[in-house]
């Protein structure tokens, strides 16, 4: 994952971009807990998630909790796999099953600090 | 540019938190388990020292059970410590403390040492690796945990 640029710190400043602290360690060793990532919240109004795609989600069965994992599988009727890299360490579509379009709330673009 | 963020970060940390979720797992490994089975070897020890030249039937039976006790404990401490090693720690955790490996090979190479001895020293320099091996572990989960000790 690349380091946030002007361009991304610009786009946090006007708000188009969201700002998360990372917590758990299902993503290490992409993102260890205390990693802060930026978050485009309309990445996907202009295409849809694909493969390889590191996404802010919302918990199926927890109301609030939003996760990040990545797009592991395209699956039909617009639904996605989702997993952390880290598979021992983490509750993912192999536990929960796959997610909605619109449980899918934002790509991860860049790391922050 | 990441001095920039960096210094954001540092002054202003985000708020709002993102889990890289685990339900189960997460939880399962804590150095925990092997400091309770350590302190066991440092109070078996112990009772032991105190027990030294009594002769009678009580106390011939009291220093088999702590004999067997400090064997047992050590071992599984010896357990506990090789499954973090093992499955718990990864490469990138070697990079943050390049010393995993020695302390590591130090503490378990200690229990042995405690299971042939019966030694005061050498179970409280166990400790101190055993606390290591805790700040590590916590480290690498960004957490500053509070190492307690029952004695």
């Amino acid at each position: 994952m690349r380091d946030s640029n002007l361009l991304d710190l610009l786009l946090w400043i006007l708000r188009l971009r969201l700002r998360f602290r990372v917590t758990g360690a299902s993503m290490f060793p992409l993102l260890q807990p205390g990693d802060e990532v930026l978050i485009d919240p309309r990445a996907f109004e202009k295409r849809p998630p694909q493969v390889g795609d590191v996404v802010m989600a919302q918990h199926p069965t927890q109301p609030g909790l939003k996760i990040v994992k990545r797009v592991t599988a395209v699956l039909p009727d617009d639904h996605y796999q989702i997993s952390g890299d880290n598979p021992s360490a983490s509750t993912d579509s192999r536990t929960f099953g796959p997610v909605s379009r619109q449980q899918i709330l934002g790509l991860v673009t860049s790391r922050f600090g | 540019m990441k001095m920039l963020t960096s210094k954001i970060k540092a002054l202003f940390p985000a708020k709002a938190e993102l889990s890289a979720h685990c339900d189960g797992p997460c939880g399962v490994y804590d150095p925990a388990s092997a400091r309770i089975a350590a302190e066991a070897v440092v109070s078996m020890t112990k009772k032991m020292i105190a027990l030294e030249g009594k002769t009678d039937l009580d106390s011939i039976n009291n220093m088999s059970r702590y004999i067997a006790i400090k064997e047992e404990q050590a071992h599984i401490a010896k357990t506990e410590i090789l499954v973090l090693w093992t499955d718990y720690f990864k490469p990138a955790h070697l990079e943050q403390f390049p010393e995993l490996h020695d302390v590591i090979w130090e503490t378990t190479k200690l229990l042995s040492h405690c299971k042939q001895h019966v030694d005061v020293e050498a179970t409280g320099k166990l400790m101190e690796k055993i606390q290591q091996i805790h700040s590590m572990f916590w480290a690498t989960k960004g957490r500053d945990v509070t190492f307690y000790v029952a004695s």
